[in-house]
This record gives structure tokens, C-alpha cells and sequence, in this order.
């Protein structure tokens, strides 16, 4: 019976329509993804002859001056790219994946980079997770609006009621040969993505293609619950496409907008201005009270002393860079916190909105998310800070510049390998929606048969 | 095999049918006559189950429909005025897909031959469903009463709209089909087939029957005469 219910099933239009619409969407989401990490990669390969070539040419140019020469050295810190990013680019496209970061206040670095279209935040990319969230619950709308309604429309639900050992067991063959269909589609277009992409047979990997096929099963419940309603195929139809646009795109727009205004980010201007002025204000500052604070920072630094408090002095112009930060650090530390409490919130809301859950552990999972952003934030001050410690000491103590060993300063890369994964936390919201639409399905299936 | 005891519907406070008494036997064929809303579909979903009677019982096989579904449903098949199937199968998958939903495993050269045995002629076998005419469609439900290997099979106005030599190889079929044991219950219009293919027939008038009579006692006209009597 299967089998004839998959041919004739697979002869309406609407399947072979959908199935091509969905494929070629598919291939060309991996296109998209294999683009960007080529992208990600060509940027990488170039941060490292453009950081050689960068050196070399101030290095000719300050020879004579290392504090000066620092003031143009920048020192890229890369963004590792997983493949997976390429079946979920996220928020990966928007933020730098390679930041040039100079020995000066960091503040005012961290947030340099290309603008972007902001509608991009909202719609995402057409890579497979955008096909995986938005397109297939539209396909399994159109392949299922009509599962039980076409049978009493055309007329054959009459001969199925006579017919039939067991009715309930023909609307599930029914159920099972779409979502067959639909799953094998998907699971065809993660495989070809896994190969096309390079993405390693990972735990990872895992847990990506269960999120995208539980996913698709939330849908297949919801819809089978729906269409178990005795409705009419129209308004099947009216009814899942509401439900799909409140699900996919207002649901997520609202929680977006009720975390911006929930969590506001005054402290995005004021770490700035502080940062600003706490490095402007030391120029009309005494150097001694400059030096003492920083000094409060280094004590293992107190040794070079204090300079003359006429004229320019390499050592008080760092610490007067470093001072910036030093009095900004309370408002960026608070912003961090909140972007973490955003990103917390989200993943609070994501659990009752599946489409929203299903796109935050896709991100995730690919390294895409914005906490894996605030990651690569957070280790940029550790490298930052290390660059600090390597050249103060050259600096306060003017040491030459040809004493550096600068073949040594290849583009670092950051690498966030401390995720463990929690599987309830995951795919537990997504398996109790399943569950529950599965439980009134079985109602609905009894009051219909 | 076939009875009506009591047997009443209402819907609301319509009555749809009104104490119905009927005996179909074994190998009978009994067509019930009656204008559109007298109560012969009404009757048919009774005993098909897809009705509950609101008073009295349906009995198929000697078992009471309602308390009874699944093992009535098992040897009872419908063949609506218009065998509604899957346009995009053929006849012989159609048959394929319903004797599987009926639970009966049937070779492929098997199906062929209960599709030869009710009139549809082999090259037809494979075309698709969306081609075939109305009578091609009836031969199709035939196949499928017959793969269900059903005891009783209901026909609603099978033969409205046919043209006369498929009106002509439909009576035969029913024919044969009695011979070899089935019982007919067919709501029809067609008072002349109705004659010629029933063993008995009835007049249905608001849910009521208030005519019955073996065919062999009254020929065509006289039973028009009659029909236009009491409608």
C-alpha cells in the first residue's frame, strides 16, 4: 500500500513542483554557503600576507622608532570559520571574522568594520538553515493542508470508509509517505552540503541534522493536528499560513523587538565616550597622576618611573591609550553582560518558538550565534592584552626595533572549542511541541474515524 | 444477509427514514426505488455504518452494524453513482491500493482477471483513472467489491448517466454477481433496470417504504404505473 501510496502521491503536481522548488533552493543555499566560506577563507589566507607585507613595509619605514612604529603595526586575530558555517552563516557575515587590532585602546577597535544592510539581522541568508526554517514548513503546509480534506472533496474518502480495515492506519500511510519525502529531501541536501562543505561526521554535525529533523516533524504534528480539524482544504490552508507566518516571522520579530527595548544598550555609547575621554582628558592631565594610575594597573612596570612633565614621552602616551580602556572597562563590561542577557533571553523565547529554536542551535552549532561572537570579543582582549605585555616593556625601555623578532607575528587564530552541548537543553522544547500536537492528533484522528 | 429492522433516522426533526422493515437474501439482487430525499442514501449509510440509526437496527451478516463495524464493514462494498478513485493511478493500481486498504494480498495477474471478470477490458487496465469514463469507473468498483471479497455490496444510483449498452453490461455484471452469491442493494432512479436486474423492488416515499414486491410479479410498466402512483 506504501508503495502506491508514494506513487500516487509523487505524480500530483504539487509534490513534484515543491520537491524541485525545495532542491533547487537547497543547491543553491550550499552554493551561498560554499561562497562564504571560501570567502572566510581567501580572507584568512590574505590577513597573512597582508600582516607580513604590513610589518615589513612599517617596519622600513619607523625602523628608527618602535613606540611609533607600533602606533601603525595592527596584528590580525582571526575568526576560525567552522564549515558548519556554511550551512548557517548566522550573524557570521555581519560580524568581522578578521579584526586588525593596534597596541592602542581597544574600545574604540573592537566595533570597527564594513556596515551592513540591517534588514540582514531580520531575514538571515539564504543558506540551508533559512531553507531548513522558512521553506520546508511551506512545503509540508502545501504537501499536507489537503491530507484529509482532498479524500472527502474528490470523493474518495467514501470508498476509503468502506474499504478500509483501518482508516486512522490510512490517513498515517498517508502522513508518513509526505514526511518520508520531505525528510529524505532534507537529509539529501545536509548530506550534500556535509560533503560539498568539508563539515566533519561530528557530534556537531549531529545535532544539526536532529534539529532540522525534528524540526520538520514539529511541523508534520502540527499540520496532521490541523487537518484532523474536519476543515475544509481552504481553510487548511488559511489556517497553517497564519500559523507559519506568526511562527517564522512575527513571533521572532516581537521577541526581537521586546528584547532591544527589554535590554537597552545605553552603555554602547557611554563605553565609547569614556573610552574617549579617558584617553582625551589625560592630554590636559599631569603625566605623574597619568603614570600613577597606570602604574595602579602595572605595578610590575613602576620601575621605569615617571617622565618629564614637559614634552612627549612614549611611555606616557601609552598609558595614556591604556587609560581609556582602563575607564571605560565597567561600561563595556555591563554591555557584554547585556548583549549575554539578550542572547539568554532569545534562547528562553526560542523554547516555546520552535522556528526560533531550530535557527538559535543551528547558529550554535555552526559557532555562527551571537555568543560565539561575544567569545571571540572576549579572547580578543586577552590578545590584545598580551600584545600590550610583549611591547610595553620595548617600548618604556626604548629598545630597538630590529631586536624584534617580527616573523614571529602571524595572524592568531581563535578557536572556540570549550562548547559542550546539552542535548535536553536543545532539542527538549522541540521534542515536548512534537509530543504535545502528536497527543491531540490522536483526538482529532478519534473524532474523525 | 441484508436486514432493516425498525429502522429510523432522523436528522434534527426530519424524518430521513421512518421504520424501516427489509430482508435482503443471500444471492438477491433488491432495488429501491424513490425520488431524490426519499431516504435510499440515507438507508445505504446506514448499513454501510457511516449513519447510527436513531432508533431500530441495521443487520448485515446477522450482525448489528453499530455495535458491530468492523466485522460488518469486512464483507460490505460500496459503489457510489460515481466511483470517485485516485485519477493519477490506473484501474489496476486503484484496485491494487484498495484491496491492500481492505487487507487482502492479491497477485498482480489475479487483479487483472477480477477487473476482466467485471467487464473492464485489458487495455484499459493500465491507463490512468483520470481517462476512464463513468461505466469504466463502475467496472473498477466492481473489481474492488469483488477483491474485498464482499458478502454485500451497496450501489447508489449505479447506473445514472451510463449509456444503454453500459447500462446493458452493468445488469449483466450484477447479474453474474448474484449468481455466484453476492446480495445487491441498490438505490436507483431507473425503474425499468430496476425491474430487470432486481429480484425484488421497493418504493421508498419520506423514509418510508411502502411498496415491495418480487420482480417476477410486476413487469416494467406496471411498475411505473405504480411508481408515479405513489410518489
Amino acid at each position: 500500500m506504501y508503495k502506491l501510496l508514494f506513487q500516487q502521491f509523487l505524480r500530483t503536481r504539487a509534490c513534484q513542483l515543491g520537491l524541485t522548488l525545495v532542491l533547487i533552493l537547497g543547491g543553491i543555499s550550499i552554493i551561498i554557503g560554499k561562497q562564504f566560506l571560501t570567502d572566510q577563507g581567501r580572507l584568512a589566507d590574505q590577513a597573512t600576507q597582508m600582516q607580513q607585507e604590513h610589518i615589513e613595509r612599517n617596519v622600513k619605514l619607523h625602523g628608527d622608532d618602535l613606540s611609533l612604529l607600533l602606533y601603525y603595526l595592527k596584528f590580525a586575530l582571526l575568526n576560525e570559520t567552522d564549515p558548519l558555517a556554511g550551512l548557517s552563516v548566522g550573524q557570521s557575515d555581519l560580524n568581522p571574522g578578521v579584526q586588525r587590532i593596534r597596541i592602542l585602546a581597544l574600545e574604540g577597535q573592537k566595533y570597527d568594520s564594513d556596515l551592513v544592510n540591517p534588514t540582514k539581522l531580520l531575514y538571515g541568508n539564504l543558506d540551508l538553515s533559512f531553507v531548513i526554517v522558512y521553506v520546508f514548513p511551506l512545503l509540508v503546509i502545501a504537501f499536507m493542508y489537503n491530507l484529509f480534506s482532498e479524500e472527502r472533496e474528490s470523493g474518495t474518502w467514501q470508498m476509503v470508509n468502506v474499504m478500509a480495515r483501518s482508516k486512522s492506519k490510512f490517513l498515517l500511510g498517508k502522513l508518513l509517505v509526505r514526511f518520508l519525502l520531505l525528510a529524505g529531501v532534507m537529509l539529501f541536501l545536509i548530506g550534500v552540503g556535509a560533503v560539498v562543505l568539508g563539515v566533519a561526521a561530528d557530534t556537531a554535525f549531529l545535532l544539526f541534522t536532529l534539529t532540522a529533523l525534528f524540526y520538520l516533524i514539529f511541523w508534520f504534528a502540527l499540520c496532521f493536528w490541523v487537518v484532523c480539524l474536519r476543515q475544509n482544504s481552504n481553510v487548511n490552508a488559511l489556517v497553517l499560513l497564519t500559523i507559519w507566518l506568526a511562527l517564522v516571522v512575527l513571533l521572532p520579530a516581537f521577541v526581537n523587538n521586546y528584547i532591544t527595548n527589554n535590554y537597552p544598550l545605553p552603555e554602547a555609547l557611554s563605553t565609547m565616550i569614556k573610552q574617549r575621554d579617558g584617553y582625551h582628558v589625560k592630554w590636559d592631565t599631569s603625566k605623574k597622576e597619568t603614570m600613577e594610575k597606570f602604574y595602579e594597573e602595572y605595578p610590575q612596570f613602576a620601575n621605569y618611573g615617571f617622565p618629564s612633565e614637559k614634552g612627549y614621552s612614549p611611555t606616557w602616551y601609552y598609558a595614556m591609550q591604556h587609560m581609556g580602556d582602563v575607564e571605560s572597562r565597567e561600561d563595556s563590561r555591563a554591555m557584554q553582560l547585556k548583549i549575554r542577557s539578550r542572547e539568554a533571553s532569545s534562547r528562553m523565547w526560542a523554547q516555546v518558538i520552535p522556528s526560533m529554536q531550530a535557527q538559535l542551535v543551528f547558529n550554535e552549532v555552526a559557532g555562527t550565534g551571537l555568543d560565539d561572537y561575544m567569545d571571540f570579543l572576549q579572547y580578543m582582549n586577552e590578545f590584545h592584552e598580551n600584545l600590550r605585555l610583549y611591547f610595553y616593556p620595548m617600548i618604556f625601555s626604548n629598545s630597538e626595533v630590529a631586536s624584534v623578532d617580527w616573523g614571529q607575528f602571524t595572524p592568531e587564530v581563535f578557536t572556540n572549542s570549550n562548547k559542550s552541548i546539552n542535548w535536553t537543553k536543545k532539542l527538549g522544547s522541540l521534542v515536548i511541541t512534537i509530543l504535545l500536537f502528536s497527543v491531540l492528533s490522536i483526538f482529532s484522528v478519534r473524532k474523525l474515524i | 444477509m441484508l436486514e432493516a429492522v425498525n429502522l429510523s433516522k432522523k436528522y434534527g426533526q426530519k424524518d430521513a427514514v421512518v421504520d424501516l422493515n427489509l430482508k435482503v437474501e443471500k444471492g438477491e439482487v433488491f432495488c429501491l426505488l424513490g425520488q431524490n430525499g426519499a431516504g435510499k442514501t440515507t438507508t445505504i449509510n446506514l448499513f454501510l455504518g457511516l449513519l447510527d440509526p436513531t432508533s431500530g437496527k441495521a443487520l448485515v451478516g446477522g450482525l448489528d452494524v453499530v455495535e458491530n463495524k468492523v466485522s460488518t464493514n469486512q464483507i460490505l462494498a460500496y459503489i457510489p453513482e460515481v466511483v470517485q478513485l485516485y485519477g493519477n493511478l490506473s484501474g489496476l493500481e486503484n484496485l491494487e491500493f484498495f484491496s491492500k486498504l481492505a487487507g487482502q494480498k492479491i497477485a498482480s495477474d489475479e487483479l487483472s482477471k477480477l477487473l476482466l471478470e467485471a467487464g473492464l477490458q485489458e487495455e484499459h487496465h493500465k491507463s490512468k483513472l483520470s481517462s476512464y469514463s463513468k461505466g469504466m469507473r463502475q467496472k473498477v468498483g466492481i473489481a474492488i467489491a469483488l477483491s474485498k471479497q464482499a458478502q454485500v455490496i451497496f450501489m447508489d444510483e449505479p447506473t445514472s448517466g451510463l449509456d444503454p449498452k453500459a447500462t446493458d453490461e452493468f445488469t449483466n455484471i450484477c447479474k453474474s454477481l448474484a449468481k455466484n452469491g453476492k446480495s445487491i442493494f441498490m438505490a436507483t432512479h431507473d425503474i425499468f433496470n430496476a425491474v430487470n436486474v432486481g429480484d425484488r423492488v421497493g418504493i421508498m416515499n419520506e423514509g418510508r417504504l411502502i411498496y415491495s414486491s418480487h420482480t417476477e410479479n410486476i413487469d416494467a410498466s406496471e411498475m411505473q404505473e405504480l411508481y408515479l402512483k405513489t410518489i
